[in-house]
């Protein structure tokens, strides 16, 4: 598992990341309320916003940690937006990315040093 | 600036905020968790940060009146009235709620961010008049204990308070010191509102949580306390009420008793009343997906007519609920839409509260 200072996780797998928060983004966002997820097809580049999270205070963006095509959305957040809050790294992963340049991982930041960067 | 229970908020793992330059907390555990236990249970609430005002004297009922766009005059002793104040341009100043001890015994309780103006504002229209004003901002503290177990915590404490009818209060006494209890609260859960010095409100905050352990007591943060206001339905300054909006264009609009013989803004208001150019706040429950946030746009039939002033998740109805500002008369069911990033999203005129008991 890869991290991103702005506190996203990706699982890569065969060429396909899966995608979520991690469990300090959850604790700062508070009770997660609806997920805006992205349309299955669709192109991000790396850095851009994929999905929003809403809580009660406020909404955030999730931003993609790799550039690719999203081929799978996590849908049993539709109607269970708290998975992302019990089970951030795991449960309530946010969608799958078919990724379009593998070496753009190489640049995302391990365990180690995204623990080192949070508070 | 901090309560006499920050070093408690802290102690108990309290995130914090500022709110007004007071550091405040936000959540203790969860915002959803703690409106829950608000509308089940019962929890406690420090809203020190608010203000008292005492207004005493052979004038003080014909100034509150005055300053007020609800009547305030020959109520009952020991009763509380939510009103507004506004200027003489018909803007609202502050809502607050003005606590009648007799004829000649007032106190008000106004908004921790117009503290410094409402007391100018008292000092100002007290001039020439046998009224002496004194704030207690650095004396006294406020709780506030809400929900269906509130009335069985606070009737161990202080006999005396039970089946206090909605809107009343008694001066009872803690530790020797006079307390205001009141059957008062922004939440729409039933409970009270306590005024007291801080000399003895920390103690009084921790046998309400010690005492309170049988009926499911937990602290609250302004989170939820905000998230519990929506659903009632109450108007939170700043965001309903501003110096840009006019009593009677929002929700605390009834309120503002026009038939009154005179206050502060009535020829404004008269005037915006019988123009085009008033505008009227209406509670909305969204129908898609997604939470309106303060400012959104309002939509209808692809006319801007307003924007949002309040909006979040209702945890009860586990919809997304809001307050929006139009410059069009709408009615319970007819459909607008809220801007929500790229979408379009249906919402549905309701009529208020969202949920709980109407204070009024």
């Amino acid at each position: 598992m890869k991290f991103t200072e702005t506190h996203e996780w990706i699982n890569v797998k065969d060429n396909i990341g899966t995608v979520g928060v991690t469990d300090y983004a959850q604790k700062e966002l508070g009770d997660i309320v609806y997920v805006e997820l992205p349309k299955i097809g669709s192109q991000v580049k790396k850095g851009q916003e994929a999905v929003v999270l809403e809580s009660t205070k406020a909404a955030a963006d999730v931003y993609s940690p790799v550039s690719g095509k999203i081929v799978e959305v996590n849908t049993a957040l539709s109607n269970a937006s708290e998975k992302v809050n019990k089970f951030p790294e795991s449960d309530g992963w946010l969608f799958k990315i078919q990724l379009s340049d593998l070496q753009e991982v190489d640049s995302l930041l391990d365990k180690e040093a995204y623990q080192s960067r949070i508070p | 600036m901090k309560t006499a229970l920050y070093e408690h908020h802290r102690a108990l793992g309290a995130k914090l905020i500022d709110f007004g330059g007071w550091e405040m907390p936000l959540q203790y555990s969860s915002i959803v968790h703690e409106h829950q236990i608000v509308r089940s249970k019962v929890g406690i609430f420090d809203v020190s940060h608010m203000g008292r005002i005492l207004v005493e004297g052979l004038g003080a009922e014909a100034l509150l009146d005055y300053l007020s766009t609800n009547q305030i005059a020959d109520k009952p002793d020991g009763t509380a009235t939510y009103t507004i104040w506004c200027d003489e341009k018909g803007k609202c100043i502050d809502d607050l709620l003005v606590y009648r001890v007799s004829s000649t015994q007032f106190f008000v309780i106004v908004n921790a961010s117009n503290r410094e103006k409402d007391l100018d504002h008292l000092l100002h229209y007290s001039a020439g008049r046998d009224v002496t004003i004194n704030d207690r901002y650095h004396e006294d503290g406020i709780l506030a204990v809400q929900g269906p177990n509130a009335d069985m915590l606070i009737a161990k404490i202080f006999p005396d308070a039970e089946a206090l009818s909605p809107m009343s209060f008694i001066v009872d006494s803690y530790e020797g010191e006079p307390v205001v209890i009141s059957a008062t609260g922004y939440t729409g859960a039933g409970g009270v509102e306590i005024c007291g010095p801080n000399s003895i409100i920390v103690k009084l905050w921790e046998e309400l949580l010690k005492e309170g352990e049988e009926y499911g007591i937990e602290p609250i943060g302004l989170g939820a306390r905000d998230t519990l206001r929506l659903e009632a339905g109450y108007a939170l300054y700043g965001h309903e009420l501003s110096g840009k909006i006019a009593p009677i264009e929002t929700v605390s609009a009834w309120t503002v008793k026009m038939n009154k013989l005179d206050f502060l803004g009535k020829s404004a208001l008269q005037k915006l009343e019988a123009s085009k150019q008033k505008r009227r706040e209406y509670p909305v429950v969204l129908g898609g997906k997604g939470i309106a946030r303060e400012g959104f746009p309002v939509y209808l039939e692809d006319r801007q007519i307003g924007v949002v002033t309040s909006g979040t998740f209702s945890p009860t109805l586990n919809q997304a609920i809001a307050l929006v500002l139009v410059d069009k008369n709408l009615k319970v069911g007819d459909t607008i839409e809220i801007q929500i990033r790229q979408n379009r999203c249906p919402a549905e005129v309701v009529s208020l509260p969202f949920i709980g008991t109407v204070r009024h």
